[in-house]
């Protein structure tokens, strides 16, 4: 008898690049899962801080992989998987995605006038995108009421000034690299 | 080796539209603009009373406990004494923007501010 063959995944070098990004966000992930905050909802989102830096390292279909991969591996850790707050990641994932999907693809455009946009401008950018599909799809999944937008001033404002932050911290790491090379 | 700069001129333009953004969102959510007219009060299953709160009043209803007395003052509403235990009616203290809600679980009275085409007749949770 024939025993079967091994089942064999074959991996690229670019797969282990994203294995090991995302494992570096979903750390920090777990991480600041552990740091009360003092405003539900409301987190600095520092794993994000990676996806930055692979967008600008290798470019916005790396970025997504990593962003998700935190997204439902994170879950799966937490134990928050296929709840509403897993739900409410997911749509703050593909939102901000799909935000700087579109700003990745205009900054070449942009850079031609001279007005091109660095980590602070997407991820700023990424961080008001995520924050307002959360709480879209909140009002459309989970609690169907219209007060539910009084909340997004304090949401916006907290992903204006995460997102400066996270910004920063993503320049400072990718100029340090740049450095390196 | 040129240290980078921190922010590029576009990002500098991101940064201060985001921020100049932010006024007008507490504006429009929080400000007068999302004041309510109409506030709908619910009694034991009964249809909904619509009650103008440009009008100073008191209105009393009867629940199953017992009265709840509700006050319009000023553009707002609120709960001002109640038969049940804990009172968080009125501890909800006044309702004037759109959507806000209020209720007396005990007695059956619910207040939400309305605007003049509610989507919505009941919402469950």
């Amino acid at each position: 008898m024939n025993a079967p063959a091994p089942l064999r995944l074959r991996t690229n070098r670019d797969d282990h690049r994203i294995a090991a990004l995302a494992a570096l966000a979903i750390t920090i992930h777990i991480i600041e899962a552990a740091l009360p905050s003092p405003i539900p909802g409301v987190k600095p989102g520092l794993a994000n801080v990676i996806t930055l830096v692979v967008l600008f390292l290798y470019g916005w279909r790396d970025a997504a992989w990593v962003s998700l991969l935190r997204v439902f591996a994170g879950s799966l850790l937490l134990g928050s998987f296929l709840t509403p707050t897993f739900a409410l990641s997911l749509a703050g994932a593909c939102s901000s995605l799909a935000m700087l999907g579109l700003v990745w693809r205009l900054n070449p455009l942009l850079q031609g006038i001279g007005f091109k946009l660095g980590p602070v401008g997407f991820s700023v950018l990424g961080a008001c995108a995520h924050m307002t599909g959360q709480i879209i799809t909140a009002r459309l999944l989970i609690i169907p009421h219209d007060g539910l937008f009084h909340l997004l001033p304090l949401f916006i404002t907290a992903a204006v000034l995460f997102g400066i932050v996270s910004g920063i911290i993503s320049q400072l790491i990718l100029s340090r690299l740049r450095q390196e090379q | 080796m040129t240290r980078t700069a921190i922010f590029t001129r576009a990002d500098i333009i991101v940064v201060c539209v985001a921020i100049l953004m932010l006024p007008w969102l507490y504006q429009h959510f929080w400000g007068d603009g999302s004041r309510g007219e109409i506030a709908r009060v619910q009694v034991a299953g009964q249809a909904p009373l619509l009650i103008p709160l440009h009008r100073s009043q008191r209105y009393t209803f009867d629940g199953p406990l017992g009265t709840s007395v509700i006050e319009v003052r000023d553009g707002r509403i609120r709960f001002v004494e109640s038969p049940c235990r804990n009172k968080l009616c009125i501890h909800s203290g006044w309702l004037q923007r759109n959507s806000e809600f209020a209720a007396c679980l005990p007695n059956l009275v619910s207040i939400t501010i309305a605007g003049h085409n509610p989507r919505f007749d009941s919402i469950n949770f």
